[in-house]
């Protein structure tokens, strides 16, 4: 593939990458901005994703409809999100419409109106959709983890907040947040088809000088808090949603990659572990795999697993057994080379649109780690063998967290099993 | 079907074949989805997974999907390594093993699968939406199949729903990404896909009714109410009717400034979100709006979609909405010409069907849209009379 990466600094501290590539004329911008939900100041948990959820209703001489009109008026996409570590601002445009809206990326950060009405009605939509993500019985036995490994920690809250912190947020909050983009770490990432005068277009947004802000350095992120081992919630589900986990290390840090091929072999494709003995040798479930975030702090690394209530006892006692194996048994040599092959097969499948490698190099950037990182990763991962990353597991994965979530019946089977397993505890 | 991607990392290899949900018989219910899994579970040569080893060890990966049309079973796969995984892939497809113990091991998969849907209300919703509106039609039944069809499947009557689908003018493959040294076509000439026999009988299909009506459902486990409804439009084969669709769904509730979003979530404040998806369906197109709002919102909701609905009528749409929507209908079909994935399945579904337009005519059928036009041929489809609306409320 011919790509060529440019890189500089934009006046005022911000660096810039752009990935010019050939192909369809299409531009896609990533500015991460360091500090999300994890950043959330104390008694304001939801606040980075209602301000990030508010930069586009409204910047610079734009209000929010003419910021939307525009936008999609040109047929382009504009999203901003905060996850745990940032706040991404994404635009999907034809690279000719890119004069008139790249200058809105650094607007946005830079002048938001940050108008009660609108954060009145961001803050209700998410509160709503608060409650509706509870209709899943994924999501809280997936909240239920999170608070097993986060606690009240920095990573244990969904982006969107807590209920009563949420309603609490307005303009004050949200002001002293926003003033605050950019100066934790910053990076611009634009790929695909890009135009020529692209430093002076986004400069427009700033009132064409400069946008004060710093680079991403490399630091730790939040820790893990361990709470407790087991915990189980009730709902009248047909099956039991079953998710065993630990939060683990940073993206980048020295066992992150051994983690990686182990996430590989248990959870990719239809050839892993967990697909082959949960769903293809006994058939248990239809959906299983492993969860493992790329994270400035400590990333969790989640077995999940749904079954039928009645078969509540078989998959916590399979579930638990993978868990022990991974830890007692180094992968065979064939196992370790597949995981090594479908690492490099995500890295391609990661690589294939503009937007996806906009997305990649932002976040590594976003994470302080150095633009060739995914390339020196498929090089590290070479050099791994099944020790190391038996010993990976041994040191990161040894108490796992249970979290259960179904029927009464079920969860008490699934808590039996627990309590006679070695990891129970 | 090949396209050349020249700058794609991966080639997709993409077969379609004609055998979704609605070619199954009562008794079939089921039948095409679980056939789909049970692919995956070996041929004559193939033993059970040796398939996703051998293509996940090349560093490719590969899924499948069924609809109420039509299946396709797709691989992504580095370049060198297409000429073997596209053996391997028709071996796959075309002479699956379905085996007694294999069968019996997934239907247990399947039957999870289908539990794991019902525990998200907002599938049943849909669901029962669908029955009331499509009565007896396949569109109104479940892809899934229904839980004691499925527990009474055998493999011989997979193996004849198998026979009698996967033929020579019921399937096409198609193929995108970076060809330049590939000949896969000289390749797929001495493949079992082109020994293949075409069928004995034309299928016949059944146009889809949609009863207007309407209903409320009681749902445990919900926590907020919905607003459901569905309408009809033509069906696939007028493609340009189906741009049309898509311009009118976009313009009503796509973005902040389509009528819809702008009228319930932004100004009155009624909704969490509104959506009006557009399903592209061979008998008939469907469209289905839903609204998640607070139950006791409802009955204003439901009036609010009525009066924006019935608005376009008495004030046709202004050629800026219009613009507006193309925009993003246009941009939205070049983006999605950028990964070999989306390319190869927009080839395969269009060929499978008979279509043989090129990639670049759907961008001229939009234009050939305006808002007289819309008014005229569309709008009145897509009335609040002409609906089925299903109002979900917790229990």
């Amino acid at each position: 593939m011919s790509a060529a990466l440019e890189q500089r600094q934009l006046p005022g501290g911000c660096p810039l990458w752009v990935l010019h590539r050939p192909g369809p004329a299409i531009l896609s911008a990533k500015l991460w901005l360091r500090g999300g939900s994890s950043a959330d100041p104390s008694g304001q948990r939801g606040a980075a994703q209602l301000l990030a959820g508010v930069l586009s209703r409204g910047c610079g001489e734009l209000s929010g409809e003419q910021l939307a009109d525009l936008v999609e008026g040109c047929g382009a996409g504009l999203r901003c999100e905060a996850g745990e570590d940032g706040t991404l601002v994404s635009l999907k445009c034809a690279s000719d419409d890119a004069p008139l809206l790249l200058p809105l990326l650094l607007q946005m950060v830079h002048s938001p109106w940050l108008v009660d009405d609108q954060i009145a009605l961001e803050r209700q939509l998410n509160l709503q959709t608060l409650q509706r993500q509870r209709e899943d019985p994924f999501q809280l036995s997936h909240d239920q983890l999170r608070q097993q490994l986060y606690g009240d920690g920095p990573y244990g809250h969904d982006p969107l907040g807590v209920e009563p912190e949420l309603e609490g947020l307005g303009p004050q909050q949200l002001s002293s947040l926003a003033a605050g983009l950019g100066h934790q770490g910053s990076v611009l990432v634009l790929a695909g088809v890009v135009p020529a005068d692209v430093d002076s277009l986004l400069l427009a947004g700033v009132g064409g000088e400069a946008w004060g802000a710093t680079a991403p350095q490399r630091r730790r992120g939040p820790t893990g808090q361990p709470g407790a081992a087991i915990a189980s919630c009730t709902d009248e589900t047909e099956q039991l949603v079953l998710m065993l986990g630990c939060s683990t290390v940073p993206l980048g840090s020295p066992q992150a990659l051994a983690l990686r091929l182990l996430q590989c072999h248990l959870g990719v494709g239809m050839s892993s572990r967990l697909f082959v003995a949960l769903r293809e040798e006994q058939g248990l479930a239809y959906d299983v795999g492993v969860h493992q975030p790329a994270r400035l702090g400590d990333a969790p690394f989640v077995f999940h697993l749904s079954s039928s209530s009645e078969r509540a006892e078989l998959a916590a006692e399979a579930l638990l057994a993978e868990w022990q194996r991974l830890l007692e048994t180094p992968l065979s040599g064939d196992e370790l080379q597949l995981a090594k092959a479908k690492f490099r097969g995500q890295e391609a499948m990661g690589r294939q649109t503009s937007s996806q490698l906009a997305d990649r190099l932002a976040l590594v950037l976003g994470h302080g780690l150095p633009a060739d990182f995914a390339d020196r990763c498929l090089t590290d991962a070479d050099q791994l063998n099944a020790d190391d990353l038996q010993a990976a597991a041994q040191q990161l994965l040894s108490q796992p967290h249970f979290s259960l979530c179904g029927p009464s019946a079920a969860l008490k089977a699934a808590e039996a099993v627990w309590q006679r397993h070695p990891l129970g505890r | 079907m090949e396209l050349d991607l020249p700058q794609a990392p991966l080639i997709c290899l993409d077969f379609w074949c004609r055998a979704g949900s609605a070619t199954e018989t009562g008794r079939e219910s089921g039948l095409a989805h679980f056939l789909e899994h049970m692919v995956f579970k070996g041929s004559e040569h193939l033993p059970a997974g040796a398939f996703d080893q051998r293509v996940e060890a090349l560093g490719g990966s590969s899924n499948a999907a069924t609809g109420f049309d039509d299946v396709h079973y797709h691989v992504l796969i580095p370049p060198e390594a297409a000429p073997e995984a596209l053996d391997l892939l028709l071996d796959l497809v075309l002479k699956p093993r379905l085996a007694e113990d294999d069968f019996a091991m997934e239907r247990q998969v399947v039957l999870e699968e289908l539990a794991q849907s019902e525990d998200q209300p907002e599938e049943v919703a849909f669901q029962d939406l669908l029955r009331r509106a499509c009565a007896d039609h396949a569109y109104g039944l479940p892809i899934l199949g229904r839980r004691e069809a499925l527990e009474g499947h055998h493999p011989e009557a997979m193996a004849a729903f198998h026979h009698r689908h996967y033929r020579a003018d019921r399937c096409c493959l198609s193929v995108a990404g970076p060809l330049a040294g590939l000949d896969l076509m000289a390749q797929l000439e001495a493949s079992p896909l082109a020994r293949l026999n075409a069928s004995t009988e034309a299928a016949a299909m059944t146009p889809v009714p949609l009863h207007a009506g309407e209903a409320t459902l009681t749902l445990p486990r919900l926590e907020a109410a919905r607003l459901l409804m569905a309408w009809r439009l033509p069906g696939a084969a007028d493609q340009e009717a189906v741009m049309g669709g898509d311009l009118l769904t976009t313009l009503l509730a796509e973005g902040r400034r389509s009528r819809l979003v702008e009228r319930l979530r932004e100004q009155l404040r009624l909704v969490e979100s509104i959506d009006l998806d557009l399903n592209v369906l061979e008998a008939g197109c469907l469209v289905l709006l839903e609204a998640v709002c607070e139950v006791e919102q409802l009955p204003a909701v439901e009036r609010e979609v009525r009066a924006v609905l019935e608005g376009l009528l008495t004030q046709p749409p202004q050629e800026a909405e219009v613009e507006r929507a193309r925009r993003l209908v246009s941009n939205g079909y070049r983006f999605s010409l950028e990964a070999p994935g989306s390319v190869a399945a927009l080839l395969g579904n269009s060929n499978l069907w008979g279509r043989t337009h090129d990639l670049d005519t759907p961008l001229q059928w939009i234009q050939r849209w305006d808002a007289e036009r819309l008014t005229r041929q569309l709008i009145p489809l897509l009335q609040p009379d002409q609906a089925f609306t299903l109002r979900a409320v917790p229990a």
